[in-house]
């Protein structure tokens, strides 16, 4: 019996979109080994939601802490916790919380690492790990090694696992074992809001995203509009947020998030290989460039060569147009 | 206040990578250079330093001989010293192995501040800075896009989703931070003379107390192939807007992304 371990991050009362995904994905990886998902939850409301992460598909959960307090201070109960339940795998969203987390697992455990991963599969009770790396230049396939301990830590991308739709039953909580940990000394002694709550482009199926071809944030309002006529959301290179055109939350790439829509619109954006690892995984790439030589045409299923501003606000009068009828 | 920047030797972005025959990165086939991110994090400990609230700054790569390349690369930038943890046990080190061996250096060399920069070039899971913090029990700022001092504690300015946090931990810590710290400086010829003369610190895993049979890899590769080549692209070109409106829409009506 193999059980697989998920990090279940809760923000306001509510499983986050990656406590989903990952549970979602955890219960299939466990399902394989004759086991159950595992859903260890933390973040505000995680002690009253945690039940609920049974119809995400876990079988039952462990509350590490329901505090808004920083993701890392649940360090001590997860370790605990992991150690006593001995999972064979913990899967944690590719996030800068989840990462954070993952490698206080595999420092305090000496666990293999994998990830972010693209897919993962079990093969005679082995883990394997399928990932791209080298910023996309080589696909490689790794599994844990005779000396690694019973759990491996697997970072996982947002977009790679759906949620479960219609699912019902409440998961069995328990309370994580208490451990001391270092962590508990980091707190949070300031908040600085800066924008409105923007939509998560994780969970967007339609992203337009410009880059310092956009030229600014009269232009950013245009690709607004297309976004909305799209039914999709706005992201940004690091160019364009560098320019302080658009908030970093929106800032798609290596640094930034890294997305997997159905429909990726590349707006004014050269495509560095930098960009490129943040939004490979998007299933259909449009790029509108005026340079013919820019990089995005390397990648983009469809290159639009010509000038974004008389091009943009035709295209969503047309999609608009299209819509209605 | 002493601050430790670990750098990694990484291959150049664009270069062409490949594996050898027991699917290792061949190193020694490309151009190397320091790990672009980790520039970020020397760049914000020389700033501390010119600010006067750090007096030391250490430069700490591990690698193969050849990383001490990326250590001078660093110290032509600023900083007072440079460390290299090199041995030939170490190849095909993992996350937990580096891990235990930085956490190692980092201990001997007790600085208030360990930094890092929030990712590699060859590998994305950023889990270097988080795993040598639980290896030496000490608290983990990560992915400032700042990293202050404050009497007795360590401060970073971090994204969350609608502005940033400052987290805060008492020192010492074990800290990363982003590329939003400021462009790092260029070297200047000057830089780059004094550190070809610098003396390097080399410390093996024996030095550092440390046994390679303690330190197998986790992890292991077992295949690595080109990803699948994506046709070229589709294109328009040469046309007008109103044109090129009407194929973008055809195009996205035909499969179905126009709901």
């Amino acid at each position: 019996m193999a059980d697989v371990a998920f990090l279940a991050e809760f923000v306001d009362g509510a499983p986050s979109r990656s406590a989903l995904e990952l549970a979602a994905g955890a219960a299939e990886l466990a399902a394989a080994g004759g086991g159950v998902a595992v859903g260890l939850a933390y973040g505000p409301g995680a002690g009253e939601g945690a039940g609920a992460l049974g119809a995400a598909g876990a079988g039952r959960a462990v509350v590490l802490g329901s505090d808004a307090a920083p993701a890392v201070t649940v360090a001590g109960p997860l370790v605990a916790s992991v150690r006593e339940a001995a999972p064979q795998a913990v899967l944690a969203p590719a996030t800068p919380n989840g990462r954070d987390l993952a490698a206080i697992l595999v420092g305090s455990l000496g666990a293999a690492a994998f990830g972010p991963i693209r897919a993962v599969r079990m093969e005679g009770g082995q883990i394997r790990c399928e990932m791209s790396t080298l910023q996309g230049s080589v696909i490689t396939v790794s599994e844990p090694t005779s000396e690694a301990p019973a759990t491996a830590v697997i970072l996982v991308s947002a977009g790679t696992y759906a949620p479960r739709e219609g699912g019902s039953g409440s998961a069995a909580v328990s309370a994580a074992p208490t451990e001391d940990s270092p962590q508990s000394s980091v707190r949070v002694v300031e908040t600085q809001a800066e924008t409105a709550a923007i939509a998560a482009l994780e969970e967007a199926d339609v992203i337009v995203a410009g880059g310092r071809g956009v030229g600014g944030e009269a232009g950013f309002a245009e690709l607004e509009k297309l976004a909305a006529a799209l039914g999709g959301v706005v992201g940004a290179s690091r160019a364009a947020a560098d320019a302080g055109w658009v908030p970093y939350q929106l800032q798609i790439g290596q640094t930034g998030k890294v997305v997997k829509p159905a429909l990726y619109m590349a707006v004014g954006i050269s495509g560095a290989i930098q960009h490129r690892v943040g939004m490979q995984a998007a299933e259909h790439v449009v790029a509108i460039n005026r340079d013919p030589d820019a990089p995005i045409g390397e990648f983009a299923d469809l290159f639009v060569v010509g000038d974004l501003f008389e091009i943009v606000p035709r295209l969503t009068a047309q999609i608009e147009q299209r819509r209605g009828a | 206040m002493k601050i430790a920047v670990c750098v990694k030797q990484v291959p150049a972005t664009t270069a062409e990578k490949r594996y050898t025959p027991d699917l290792r990165l061949d190193r020694t086939a490309t151009e190397a250079i320091v790990n672009p991110l980790d520039e970020y994090a020397i760049e914000q400990a020389l700033r501390l330093k010119e600010a006067g609230q750090a007096d030391e700054i250490v430069f700490l790569s591990m690698g193969p001989e050849g990383a001490a390349e990326a250590v001078r690369r660093a110290l032509a930038m600023g900083g007072d010293a440079g460390v290299l943890v090199t041995d030939p046990a170490l190849a095909g080190a993992d996350e937990w192995v580096t891990a235990k061996v930085l956490a190692a250096a980092l201990d001997k060399l007790a600085p208030e501040v360990s930094l890092m920069g929030m990712a590699s070039d060859d590998a994305r899971g950023s889990l270097v800075p988080g795993a040598v913090a639980a290896v030496r029990g000490l608290p983990l700022l990560a992915y400032g896009s700042e990293l202050r001092l404050t009497d007795g504690a360590a401060q970073v300015r971090r994204l969350n989703p609608t502005g940033f946090d400052i987290l805060e931990a008492p020192l010492p810590v074990v800290a990363s931070v982003t590329d939003q710290v400021g462009e790092p400086r260029y070297a200047s010829l000057k830089g780059i003379m004094a550190a070809r003369r610098m003396e390097l610190t080399t410390w093996s895993l024996a030095d550092l107390g440390l046994e390679a049979a303690a330190l197998t890899a986790r992890s292991r590769m077992v295949e690595a192939r080109p990803p699948a080549t994506k046709p070229p692209a589709e294109r328009i070109t040469g046309v007008g807007a109103d044109e090129a409106a009407t194929r973008i829409t055809d195009w996205l009506a035909s499969r179905k992304l126009i709901a």
